[in-house]
């Protein structure tokens, strides 16, 4: 009988122990970045910038030392309602400060939250009579893809 | 940690060197008795023994944690020869390092069903190898403590701490099925250890708003797409004779 017993603790372990892991798929839903384009207030139309030194502020790394292109991706702080980056164009230094509201999306236990941004109406250039940044549009305000732009700076 | 693991191996030795020392009694008192164990005539109820006792792993567990005190009072009542209804109450605090969010699981369960003795004792002794099956309903709250935001850009921290958005995800149910098996060994007189091994099936789980309970107080552990968990406990019981042993 004793010995009989044993197949069931055996059977408990070999069913416990065989427990599925929960793992993220790849291509589950991610945090997205903010996608910014710029407008030359010269002539109305989009075009690429070539921008040099962005990093956040608060921050001692640089995100991009050297860019040139036409739709900006940047990180949101997602543990925050605000982030702010310096953008260096031409030598000129201006603070994009970028103001949102961080909405935490719970997937599942393999791949936890990810964050989605609304962003607010006062994100805002903080450098107005120095900088080189002119104005700022919002032409989406949630940020759900990367496919989308979400903000113009015109210059 | 490691303290914890100690516990467990000393207690696992200790369980089974009991069981082993009793089959050699066994043999010895075999020869002598056999006129005594044939006449045994069973009525068909014959309610003759409560038992009441604790789980040694939870209280354990949780004080080597700096968790609250978890417990768990367990009771049974053997209403036919080999048949004993059971039922087990629990409190339970738990802080649960999970991959991605770190929660404290917090409530009360109670198990209630039957145990049914698959083992033949010899005259006079009073040990068993059991099956059974309870029925489980928990109440609990689940508040998460900090997470990690799924990011592929790790420029700014993704670690959400407590001030910026933590949430208790309070009065939360489950229920569930246990099908359990485990040994019982009577050490001194009246005094049992055991261990018994559960296959929990979830029926129903409440769902909180932007969250799911990845842990239910005994249940234990919840995996997505899987309604099936485990558990176990270590027990040490008393039972008092309600009627005097033939």
């Amino acid at each position: 009988m004793f010995i009989r017993s044993y197949k069931f603790f055996l059977l408990f372990f070999l069913i416990t122990s065989c427990e599925k892991d929960d793992i993220c798929l790849q291509g589950s839903a991610n945090t997205n970045r903010i996608t910014i384009e710029f407008i030359n207030s010269e002539f109305e139309t989009t075009s690429s910038l070539s921008l040099n030194n962005i990093r956040g502020i608060n921050k001692d790394s640089i995100i991009y030392e050297d860019i040139n292109t036409d739709k900006l991706r940047l990180p949101l702080n997602t543990s925050s309602n605000r982030t702010d980056y310096i953008l260096n164009y031409n030598e000129i230094d201006d603070t994009l400060s970028i103001k949102y509201k961080a909405i935490h999306q719970y997937l599942n236990r393999g791949c936890g939250f990810i964050s989605n941004f609304i962003i607010d109406n006062n994100t805002e250039s903080l450098d107005n009579s120095k900088g080189w940044i002119k104005k700022i549009s919002i032409v989406k305000d949630s940020i759900f893809n990367e496919e989308k732009t979400n903000l113009y700076i015109h210059f | 940690m490691k303290r914890k693991q100690i516990y467990i191996f000393i207690f696992s030795l200790s369980t089974i060197s009991f069981i082993v020392g009793q089959e050699i009694q066994n043999e010895e008192i075999d020869s002598l008795d056999i006129i005594d164990s044939l006449d045994t005539k069973e009525k068909f109820i014959n309610i003759d023994k409560l038992s009441i006792g604790v789980d040694l792993y939870k209280p354990i567990y949780s004080s080597t944690n700096n968790d609250d005190l978890s417990y768990e009072l367990i009771t049974s009542l053997r209403i036919f020869k080999d048949f004993s209804i059971a039922a087990e109450i629990g409190s339970l605090d738990k802080y649960i390092e999970d991959e991605n969010v770190n929660f404290t699981s917090t409530g009360e369960y109670i198990k209630f069903g039957f145990d049914y003795n698959l083992f033949n004792n010899w005259s006079g002794m009073d040990n068993s190898i059991y099956l059974g099956m309870r029925f489980a309903t928990s109440s609990f709250n689940n508040k998460i403590e900090n997470y990690i935001v799924r990011n592929p850009d790790s420029y700014w921290s993704n670690n959400i701490l407590t001030d910026f958005e933590t949430i208790n995800h309070s009065n939360q149910n489950a229920n569930w099925v246990e099908f359990l098996v485990g040994i019982k060994v009577e050490t001194i007189k009246n005094i049992y250890f055991g261990i018994s091994l559960r296959l929990n099936r979830l029926i129903s789980n409440s769902s909180p708003n932007n969250f799911t309970n990845l842990y239910i107080p005994g249940f234990n552990k919840v995996t997505d797409d899987n309604s099936w968990g485990s558990g176990f406990n270590y027990t040490l019981t008393y039972s008092i004779p309600l009627k005097k042993r033939k």
